[in-house]
């Protein structure tokens, strides 16, 4: 069973991107995957989105690539997200839009391991809460039988939540970054953002799946966030969107 | 502005809203000129002083204040602000504050504005939003109903209007996960 590299939200960072992926390179990992939003907030959609197709990294549709799809799902955006998706439509070409439209809007890992942007049955939904992730769980085992664990994006945010046996939700934290599934146990999994990470930590972030063994390893590497910030200053991208990179927020 | 959000008001006016940057410190100015005295009084700063707009536009500091302005032929008819803590028990509040020109009262601006706080303050991962209206304010109380916010204290007299009278505060309350979360899954199932 192999290793896996799970990347998120990647937002158009094309630097967090590059050192991500060399990372993973040295991780061992068999294949990456990608869990939704290549594009928005940052200033190079199209090369991300180009680099996502030469390593032939399996992706699900995240909220940004819908909006770039159907405009009018964008009016929800905030006026920070909704400026930057503009210029991200401005720089795709039809042929990328097309690829952004075949995307999945979920799809299913080894007929065990499901992946999408938000939730399972909303793009857009949110799992930050305990009440959100008992949704989601209630909805794995309704309608997602034999599935083992969700790996999402979305909320930009490591973390995992577990249900027991018992049906309690938890979200037990990872020793020293790692942590192993066990059986009987739901999980919901979310690796963080390599493009604009929001939890305190500039550095990019993602994880390393053992599909064998069960553990996860979550990662965060380094990259050139002053080169990140030149070019979303030269696209002419709100500064908040620079400046919040420093922070990891 | 590329990518500026436009939304139409009420009355079928057209409005663009966008987060301030120092070149709108004239603009910002002379919308401050046309302010009541009333509203003047609900503000913490004297800002028909132009060195107070001057000096915000000069300073301008996202992560601490964010600043919403809406535009209307050229013009700022509206500055809707989130107010953000750094540190201690009170960092997952932010604390808005709203005006609107006396013209385009009425229309729905104020709440437009104040949804554009909600949603950026999710994003920024706060969790509640606060704001302190004078009790009479019936519109202000509106709009912040229509956002999502609830009533959640009135303290009596506590403030002082036009003619030096105390007036009642009333404290209202955004639950920016709860209100998000129901708005995502009503209009955006997919």
């Amino acid at each position: 069973m192999p290793r896996i590299g799970i990347i998120s939200d990647v937002h158009g960072n094309l630097e967090a991107l590059e050192a991500v992926l060399n990372a993973v390179q040295a991780d061992d990992v068999e294949s990456v995957i990608h869990l939704g939003d290549l594009v928005g907030y940052n200033a190079n959609p199209r090369e991300c989105l180009h680099l996502v197709q030469e390593r032939g990294i399996a992706s699900v549709m995240g909220n940004h690539d819908l909006a770039i799809l159907e405009p009018q799902y964008a009016e929800d955006f905030n006026i920070l997200a909704y400026q930057a998706l503009h210029y991200s439509e401005r720089q795709l070409s039809i042929g990328d839009k097309r690829f952004l439209e075949d995307l999945p809007r979920s799809d299913l890992l080894l007929g065990t391991y499901l992946l999408c942007h938000g939730t399972p049955e909303n793009i857009g939904s949110y799992i930050l809460h305990a009440f959100q992730a008992k949704r989601v769980f209630n909805l794995l085992q309704k309608s997602y039988v034999g599935v083992r664990a969700c790996f999402f994006g979305h909320t930009h945010i490591q973390r995992v939540w577990m249900r027991d046996e018992r049906g309690r939700v938890s979200s037990p934290k990872a020793t020293n970054g790692s942590m192993a599934m066990e059986n009987g146990k739901l999980y919901l999994v979310n690796p963080g953002s390599v493009g604009q990470p929001r939890q305190g930590d500039k550095r990019a972030h993602y994880l390393v799946f053992d599909a064998d063994s069960g553990i996860i390893q979550f990662r965060a590497v380094p990259y050139d966030i002053g080169k990140t910030q030149k070019r979303i200053r030269e696209a002419g991208l709100p500064e908040y969107l620079a400046l919040r990179l420093e922070d990891g927020v | 502005m590329f990518g500026s959000k436009k939304a139409i008001l009420k009355d079928g006016i057209e409005v663009t809203l966008q987060p301030m940057v120092k070149e709108d410190e004239e603009a910002l100015y002379h919308f401050f000129q046309t302010l009541s005295e009333d509203q003047l009084l609900t503000l913490r700063h004297d800002v028909k002083d132009r060195n107070v707009s001057r000096d915000w536009a000069a300073h301008l500091n996202y992560a601490r204040v964010l600043p919403i302005l809406a535009w209307i032929g050229g013009e700022i008819v509206g500055d809707a602000t989130l107010h953000r803590i750094s540190y201690g028990w009170k960092c997952h509040i932010g604390i808005v504050r709203c005006v609107v020109a006396p013209k385009y009262q009425d229309i729905g601006l104020a709440t437009l504005m104040l949804n554009e706080l909600v949603r950026l303050a999710h994003e920024l991962g706060l969790e509640k939003l606060w704001a302190e209206i004078s009790l009479d304010s019936v519109k202000a109380i509106r709009a912040c109903r229509n956002a999502g916010f609830t009533c959640k204290a009135v303290i009596e007299g506590l403030v002082k209007d036009v003619r030096n009278q105390n007036q009642d505060i009333l404290i209202m309350v955004c639950d920016i996960p709860a209100f998000f979360d129901r708005q995502w899954d009503t209009h955006n199932q997919c």
